[in-house]
Formats: C-alpha cells, structure tokens, sequence
C-alpha cells in the first residue's frame, strides 16, 4: 500500500505544468539544433573536420549536462555513441577509453566506502568522534565539522554526508530543535554539509570529480598526480577553508547555550546498540589504513587503481564483505559518467578541437596565467553551483588542458585548479548530494545560506588563487 | 404539452409510479440492487430530456401515484391526468444473473444505474457499528448482510461483465464509514487501482472525510477521478441530531474544509456533496448550496423518501411546491459560479444541477452544454484522456524528487 506522502499534488495553473513538461523534449531538440548549427554554421578554417566535429559533439553535451536534459551518464554514453558515429574516433579507441585507470580507480573507492558504510565501522566511528567531542553545544558542533571534514578525506564526501545525516536528525529530535527558528539546527547540518565539502577536495578519496580530472588529464598528457601529491597540494586549502567556514558559521548563526546533554544521550545510546567492534569490522579498518598507507607511500609505483583493487580483493578473500553487500552502494552510473567524459576530453584534445576552443574563449579573454587562473577556478565555482561537480569537470578539463599550453602553463597543474574549485559548493541543494541532504533537513532555506555562502566562495577563491602562486610553486609549478 | 422532465422526476422520486395490470408480474423490468433490494424496488426510466429518475413502483405508497405506467406494442408509456407521455426504460443487465468465479452473485457486487456501475465494497458502515447511524440512512437498518469485503477480483470481474453488456461507462465506488485517519482512503485504494488497471474509465468515490488533507491528495493520485464528501444537512442542529456518527467522529466543519481542498485539487465539476431537500428548511439548503458553490463544489440534492425500513419512516414527505424553488436556485448558483455540470450528470436517486436547469426562472439562461458531447462515445474518450494527462502533470511522487537530486 503506497503512503499519503508519497505524492504531491502540484496545483499550479494547468499550462504552468504543460510548458514544465515540454520543458524536456524542447531542450532535447535545441540540444540536437546546436549540434546541427555547430556542424554547418560554424566557420572555422583553422579547425581540422574531425575537430568541427568533435566541437558540435561537445556543444551538445555540455548542453544536456548543464541544463540535466538527460541524466548525467546517458548523455556521456551519447557521448560515446556520436564520437564513432561523427568519425572523431574509431569505435575501439573511444569504447576503450572506459578503460581508463581513473574509472577503477573510482569503483574500486566507491567498493571499499561501501564495505565501510555496509559493516557499520564508518558509523562507528562518527559516534566515537561525537561522544568524545560532543560535550557542549559548540563542541558538538566542531566535532560534526571535524568529523565530516576529516571522514571525507577517506571516503566520498555524499557518503560521509549520507552517513552522517540520520545521526544528526536524531540528536536534532533529541534536542527538539524547532526546524523554523533554531540557528543550533542549521548549524548542526551546515556543519555537515561544508565539513564534507571542505575535507573532500583535501584527497583523492573525497569525491569523485578529482579522479576524472586525473583521467581526462592522463589521457590528454599522460600525467598525472600521486595520492600524497595531491593531499599535500590541497590540505592547505582544506585548513584554511575550514577555518574561515567556522567563523562564517559561528557569526552568521548564532547558537546561543542550548543544553546538548540529551543529544550526548542520544549519541550514548547508539553507541551502546551497536556494541563491541566486530571481526569484520576490524578487517576492514586495517584493510582500509594499509590501503591508505600504500596510496601515500607506493601509489606511484603501483598505480592507485591497482591499489585500490587489491584491498578490494582483499576484503573478498578475508570474507569481510559480499558482492550483494556493495552492489547497492556502488554509484554505476557516475562510472558509465566518467568513462564517456574521458572520452569525449581525449576525442577534443586529438582532434584539436580543445585547443581551437581555448584559443577563441578563454586565451582570447585572458592577458596572462594569472587572469587564466583565475577565469577557471572562478567558471568551475560558478558551474559546480548549478549542476554536478563531475560534469562541470567534464566541461572545463579539456578546455583548461589546452590553454595551459597556449599560456606555459604546466597542463598538469589544470586537474586540481579545476577539480578542487569544482567540488566547493556551499549555497544550493543541487550544488552536491550534501546541501541537499542539509536543506532536506527541513532546518535550512536558501536565503539563510545566500550571503554566508557567497562569502565563503569569496573566500574560498582567494585562498585558492594565493596557494597557486605561492605554495603550488613548491610542487614544481612554474609560470 | 409536454411535461417538464425535472418536475416529473421530482414527482415520481417522491410519490413512484403504480403499474398497469399487464407490468405488473414482469420482473424483468425492476432492478433489484445490492443493498437497497428489499427496500424500494424501483424502475429506472427514461423521460423526455434524456432525464434518468429512479422510480419507486410496486410499493404500498405507490399505490396512490397519479402516474401509471403502461405498455402497448411501441413501447413504455407515462400516464397522469389524461396525458400520455412516452418514456423508456433501462432494463436490470444481464450480468445480475451471472456469478463472480468465486461464486458471488453479481448483483450483489454492483447495482447499475444509468450509465454507472456504483458498488460498496466494504462490509459496514462504522457509523451503523456504533449505533450512530444516519437517520434517513436506508442500508444501515438494513445493514449489509455480509461480514468481509467484497474482494478486489469479484469487484473486477462484476465491472468487467458490466462492461460487456454495455451497460455503464464509469464506476462508482461508495463506502460507510470506515475509522482511521484516513477515513478508508487506504481500504479503497486497491479497488481504485485494480478498476484503473483492467479498464479506461472514470473512477468516482464517494466517502467520509480524511482527517489530514494529504489522503485527499492520495486519492486523486491514484486514479479517483471524481469524489464526493456528503454533508447531506447543512444544518449544525439538524446535522447533530439526524447524523450523529458523522458530527461526533467527522465534525460537521471537516466536511466542509474537506471538499473545499478536493476542489483545489480535483478538476472543476467533479467534487460534489448531497444535500438532502425536505429534512430542513428550503432556506437552509439554499444556505448549504451557497457553501459548496462558493468553494468550487458542486451541490446534488436528493429528495428525501420516507422508507418503511428508515428511522424517519413517519416523517412527511417534502411537496414539489416546497422544493422548486430550491432547484431553481442550485442551478442559478451553479451557473454563477462557473462550475462545470457535465461530470456529474445522469444520477436516478438524486438531481444533478444540470438537470435543475428544468426549474430556471425566465430570465436565467440556460447555456447550450456540452451534456450530449460528454455522452457522446467521442467525448466520454476525450474526457478520460483529458483526466488522465491532468493527473500526470499534477501528480509527483516524493521519490522521483530524490531521484533528481541524486541522493
């Protein structure tokens, strides 16, 4: 028997709903009408045929991606379909490109975060770091901020987030937070949300747009980034930005002296259900700090898809997890995304359509590498707002890859100057799976979160374009 | 001169029909329905206008009927003080006499009157359980003479087999009192979607108010195409005194806040609540019309009939001098408010707004309609498909919310 809140019954003037509804197939056809105008309008003598091609291809697709025409991994397959059928790539080259070690480095990521949630050790250890930092209000609220910060090093940040959600609906019930004026209640679950943002583009872990920057840059330049690299070029970033979050979130909320002891109970209380570590849980937890150890100590030598596929073998041997375990948490689609996305990155930079698309927008507007630092680290900020993260990846790799040579710039340097920004969305629900969860709350409104969110991106980008110039240089960048 | 349709219906719904002696041993004529059978068996006809009325014949208060109903080699005539009128009449369909496979007479399942099937699948009324009953209720005293539902696949195959005589176009889904929040919304749901499943037609229910407005929602989510919440006395004396089960578990202003969000959400035309004429002042169901038509809802009113099996049995009957002016006002309202009368049309037991046209003064106008195109094989389609895409631009499902934000 379906439930009363199922369904929502929209009573909205009927021809609202007509023109919402034709909103779908009018955006498919202008969608197919860019490609067509791209392919026959557009003069460009200067631009190989493959290459005219390849643009109409990807004019179409950042088209569906920015306005979620199609879900995300349908329009990386049409992808993948068109870049054979238009001839920009033999059929085996660009099916092939799913091959590519950042797509297992992914799933293998995504198996071992599963086998975490799946056996209750990630969950586990939330409740651990809450009941040692969960004492008073402020202290429960820098715990939740830590904790979803520093669990997002290690495992997607939706997953930290989705983990970390139900904990916080019960403490906020135990406390009866009244969800229309309680300043405890949406910092509670803003902490949640930018905590996990913020320790999320600290590591390679933390989301999965990172490892599509590192695909789409292998496949165009053949480098790429260790574990350790990348950590050590954001934990920076990370610090910092949480720094400034907690301020913002301190001055724009303030939480007064709510009595947590109930919330402390609640936290007790779990932890007693759920009782001692158990055998599986413990195999996982060194599993998972081996693997760790070996991204930041051997990831290079071995490859880190490797290494991530080995622990997961690992867990099967050891029994501590069943396929059908990890089958439901495994995000197949965002793969099938990623794979069609490297793709398509490759198929523009062989055809060099990238670079002819780099030389009319971005090297055209920009004086010098600092206006380019700054062009694409504020563009990604700016997409990542609107739509996924891992498609405002997928837009702007191949774009940033071919500008990087127009202006000396290391093309290595592109994957974190446009993953990172990438991953920093702190206003809207659609930003990341986090806000959503936070605004699902019931506790947070857009307009509470319109000028501490600005303020933060603010922040964020001018934290962010210092350490390119003066702390990536450390790491071999020149300019 | 010819009879206004209206009056006479008016008429023969309160003071039945006396047979001529070649009818009167032709059971075939008469419907026997599921529930009210042994009370008034009635005739369905046909008058002029296309007007369907419900007749009591055969009864010991028909008897003294001035209209008598007779038959010669053309057909089925109406007469009252010399005049002969001609008129039709539906006969019970074939399906009455068939069984359901596991055994359940078919009438039993479902009465058809008009072009609707209307069936109670529910085993009692929870106001009868609780001695609170209805007074003019006429199936309470009765009781429904069964201690389980009607299952979902006798009720499909009684509409299936009703379907194939040709005898109805919708259903019509009408249940008690049944406890809960949701006031049997969830009991009715498998029905609803089981008739949803197997045939294209228009689903109409009528029962109690939920207590949260979220289960109205529910309802037309899953295929309801018409509901009703009947308030039948305006009258908050009246009301408490007459309908005890309905003020005390229901509460008289729940009714009214009910139907005003089913208007919201239901299409123009198809919320509807009876009012029962004769029972209170004709000024008071005025009033009560003046309710339902300021919140979109569409008034029917049924004459009341005093039945021997009812509580009111010795009650008087209302005359037509009493109730005319009542109609005229329901259809001046109705028109006013710009409340569309087609849906709810072609009912033997009660008057549709529509077909209180009959009763308009002189000056109001009476609008061409569309009545005909709606009965119309074309227009019925139209009308079901038009529901259908309503439903699926206005109706979400919290899921699919979650979906697109790729929780």
């Amino acid at each position: 028997m379906s439930q009363p809140n199922n369904f929502v019954v929209d009573t909205r003037p009927l021809w609202i709903l007509v023109l919402q509804r034709m909103k779908q197939p009018v955006l498919l056809m202008i969608g197919v009408g860019l490609y067509v105008a791209v392919r026959t309008l557009l003069v460009a003598t200067d631009l190989s045929p493959e290459g005219h091609r390849a643009l109409a291809v990807f004019a179409l697709c950042v088209f569906y991606w920015v306005f979620d025409v199609l879900p995300l991994m349908i329009t990386s397959i049409l992808a993948i379909i068109l870049l054979p059928l238009t001839g920009v790539l033999p059929a085996k080259e660009a099916y092939a490109l799913f091959g590519s070690e950042a797509v297992f480095f992914i799933l293998g990521a995504f198996i071992l975060a599963a086998a975490m949630m799946k056996s209750g050790l990630s969950g586990r250890l939330a409740l651990v770091i809450l009941s040692r930092f969960g004492h008073d209000p402020v202290a429960l609220l820098r715990g939740i901020f830590i904790l979803n910060a520093t669990m997002s090093f290690f495992m997607s940040e939706h997953a930290v987030a989705a983990m970390t959600f139900p904990i916080l609906v019960e403490i906020t019930a135990a406390l009866h937070l009244p969800a229309s004026r309680a300043n405890y209640g949406r910092s509670l679950f803003l902490a949640m949300a930018w905590g996990s943002t913020i320790g999320g583009v600290a590591t390679l872990l933390g989301g999965a747009r990172a490892p599509l920057a590192l695909g789409i840059l292998r496949e165009v330049t053949g480098e790429s980034y260790s574990f350790a690299e990348w950590a050590a070029l954001n934990i920076p970033l990370t610090l910092s930005l949480s720094v400034a979050a907690w301020f913002i979130l301190r001055t724009f909320f303030p939480i007064g002296t709510p009595d947590v002891s109930k919330a402390e109970q609640a936290v007790d209380e779990k932890l007693m259900k759920i009782g001692r570590m158990t055998l599986q849980e413990r195999i996982i937890a060194v599993v998972m700090l081996g693997t760790i150890a070996t991204w930041i100590f051997f990831g290079e030598h071995f490859g880190l898809a490797n290494i991530a596929l080995a622990a997961v073998v690992l867990l099967f041997a050891l029994g501590a997890v069943e396929w059908r375990d990890v089958e439901g948490y495994v995000n197949w689609g965002l793969i099938l995304m990623y794979g069609g996305a490297i793709s398509l990155g490759s198929a523009l930079h062989k055809s060099g359509a990238a670079e002819w698309l780099a030389d009319h927008t971005i090297s055209s507007w920009a004086s010098g590498p600092v206006s380019v630092v700054l062009m694409i680290t504020t563009a990604a900020v700016m997409l990542t707002e609107m739509m996924s993260n891992s498609a405002a990846v997928a837009i702007l790799m191949p774009l940033s890859i071919a500008v990087a040579a127009q202006f000396d710039l290391d093309p290595k340097m592109m994957a974190p100057l446009v993953a990172v920004p990438a991953g920093l969305s702190f206003i809207l629900p659609i930003g990341t799976p986090a806000n959503a969860m936070a605004y699902s709350s019931g506790y947070l409104r857009v307009r509470d979160l319109i000028l501490p969110g600005l303020l933060l991106h603010g922040i964020a980008l001018v934290i962010f374009n210092c350490l390119v110039w003066f702390y990536w240089p450390l790491f071999g960048f020149k300019y | 001169m010819s009879p206004n349709p209206g009056l006479l219906k008016l008429d023969l719904a309160i003071r039945g029909v006396s047979l001529d002696q070649s009818l009167r041993n032709r059971r075939d004529l008469f419907h026997e329905p599921s529930v009210r059978g042994p009370i008034a068996r009635c005739l369905e006809l046909v008058l002029p206008g296309e007007v369907l009325v419900s007749a009591p014949a055969d009864e010991a208060f028909t008897a003294d009927s001035p209209y008598r109903l007779t038959q010669d080699a053309k057909g089925f005539y109406l007469e009252t003080d010399g005049e002969r009128s001609e008129v039709g009449i539906v006969a019970p369909p074939s399906y009455y006499r068939k069984k359901t496979r596991a055994g359940t007479p078919m009438w039993r399942v479902g009465s058809s009157y008009g072009p609707y099937i209307a069936i109670n699948p529910a085993s009692r009324c929870a106001f009868s359980a609780r001695g609170s009953h209805c007074r003019f209720c006429d199936v309470s005293n009765q009781g429904v003479d069964r201690t389980e539902p009607i299952s979902v696949e006798d009720v499909v195959e009684t509409v299936r087999a009703a379907f194939a005589d040709g005898a109805i176009e919708f259903v019509y889904l009408h249940i008690g009192y049944i406890e809960g929040d949701d006031s049997g919304v969830q009991f009715i749901e498998p029905y609803v979607r089981a008739i949803k499943r197997h045939f294209d037609t228009l689903v109409a229910v009528q029962l109690q108010p939920p207590r949260e407005d979220r289960w109205i929602d529910h309802l037309y989510a899953i295929g309801v195409d018409a509901v009703s919440y009947s308030i039948q006395i305006h009258d908050e004396h009246l009301l408490a005194e007459m309908c005890a089960g309905r003020v005390e578990q229901v509460g008289r202003q729940r009714y009214y806040d009910a139907l005003a969000h089913a208007a919201s959400i239901f299409p123009n035309g198809t919320v509807w609540s009876d009012l029962i004429i004769g029972l209170e002042p004709a000024e008071s169901t005025q009033s009560g019309i003046d309710t339902l038509v300021a919140m979109g809802v569409l008034p029917v009113l049924s004459v009341f009939r005093p039945l021997s099996d009812i509580d009111l049995r010795d009650h008087p009957m209302p005359s037509i001098e009493d109730v005319a002016p009542v109609f005229t006002h329901l259809f001046k309202r109705v028109l006013e408010a710009g409340i569309n009368m087609n849906w709810v049309r072609d009912l033997s037991f009660a008057v549709t707004p529509f077909e209180a046209r009959f009763f308009a003064d002189s000056d109001t106008p009476i609008p061409s309609g569309l009545g005909p195109l709606y009965r119309s094989k074309l227009g019925n389609m139209a009308v079901r498909n038009l529901s259908k895409l309503r439903r699926r631009l206005r109706v979400r499902q919290v899921s699919d919310s979650y979906g697109s934000s790729n929780l």
